[in-house]
């Protein structure tokens, strides 16, 4: 299981997932909105996921 | 590996399939942040510019960057804070807004809804029936502006980044709004009036996620909070019918922005005279009525 969080919902969650496209599409969430940081690294493509890695969607919107 | 130095990239920027590492993205942006500034001739030598900050990370990167070029251009600044009074939200940007001016040395002017309007945006929106939106959006132009001309800024720049924009574009467009447009650009308002405190926009060809990349590997201490009013719908649909179409279609928003930048001084010398500045009857402050949309909605509440 790969642990996520959602900043914009601020939720936290544990998802089966092979890789981080997989996760995107499982999770509905457009690449566009969000930078995705794997385990404290900024990853801009595609990677493969193991279990318990840790992967951030930090929300690029403004908040207001 | 990154297009120019063989590391691990960062961030696809449009139009580089390699992407960037830490260090040339840092390079990149702030090489494309002074171009802005210098090709649309946003500041000159010797110039007051106030940077209007919420605390949020598009505007406190406009400080840091500012703070970090103004040495080296001559120009000084200072940053103005609207509070409009939403609490659990703007009382929480407030504070990483003070913590970072400190860090940085920087005066920050802090101007609140509850004395320059008599309430907070919290019990405005009580008293009157409309949108939490159309009120702060009105006020905080209104008291930037007033402020701005008090506090000596000789323009004011804010953290509107190229989303931000293309969203704007698109809005006038499907609502046929022209004029609207007629106002944008990446500096606005006119030169020689002197109540009216012109606007720059240092971020306007860089997108959020240039912005969001660079505050985060720049570990500024931001945390995301999301105003509890935001619910200006149109916007929201615009901005999701945009990034899906920029994923599928990868440079569509630079396309956006590039043509309307081809058509912009054709659309301000068709609207120069609908757009002209008059001044409000009661509080004096630039309107285009008689009298402003602030004096209009101070007189309804009760």
């Amino acid at each position: 299981m790969v642990k996520v969080f959602i900043e914009r919902q601020n939720k936290k969650m544990n998802v089966k997932a092979k890789d981080i496209d997989g996760l995107i599409k499982n999770l509905n969430i457009n690449k566009e909105e969000v930078i995705i940081v794997k385990n404290n690294q900024l990853t801009p493509r595609n990677e493969k996921l193991k279990d318990n890695d840790e992967v951030k969607f930090l929300s690029v919107i403004s908040g207001g | 590996m990154c297009s120019r130095c063989q590391l691990n990239p960062v961030i696809f920027p449009p139009n580089n399939t390699k992407g960037l590492c830490k260090s040339c993205f840092f390079k990149y942006f702030e090489r494309k942040f002074n171009r802005t500034i210098s090709q649309f001739k946003l500041i000159e030598p010797n110039e007051k510019i106030g940077v209007a900050i919420s605390g949020g990370k598009d505007s406190l990167s406009l400080l840091y960057l500012l703070n970090k070029l103004k040495s080296k251009k001559r120009f000084s600044i200072e940053a103005l804070l609207i509070d409009e009074g939403i609490k659990g939200y703007r009382d929480r940007t407030i504070k990483d807004a003070k913590d970072f001016c400190k860090e940085l040395g920087v005066k920050l002017n802090i101007i609140s809804y509850k004395d320059e309007i008599g309430y907070p945006l919290d019990n405005l929106i009580k008293k009157l029936k409309m949108k939490p939106c159309s009120i702060c959006g009105v006020f905080r132009r209104h008291l930037i502006n007033k402020y701005s001309r008090k506090l000596n800024f000789d323009k004011v720049a804010t953290g509107h980044n190229l989303d931000d924009e293309v969203q704007t574009i698109l809005m006038n467009q499907f609502r046929n709004n022209p004029e609207v447009s007629a106002r944008l650009g990446p500096i606005t308002g006119i030169k020689d009036d002197k109540k009216f405190i012109r606007r720059i926009k240092p971020f306007y060809l860089i997108t959020e996620k240039e912005v969001t990349t660079y505050a985060y590997l720049k570990n500024f201490k931001i945390k995301f909070c999301e105003c509890p009013y935001n619910t200006e719908s149109y916007r929201i649909n615009v901005r999701e019918f945009i990034n899906k179409f920029e994923e599928k279609y990868p440079g569509t928003k630079h396309s956006i922005i590039n043509s309307f930048l081809e058509i912009l001084p054709i659309l301000k010398e068709r609207y120069k005279n609908y757009n002209e500045i008059n001044y409000c009857k009661l509080c004096k402050e630039p309107s285009s009525k008689e009298i402003c949309q602030a004096c209009e909605i101070k007189s309804k509440i009760k």
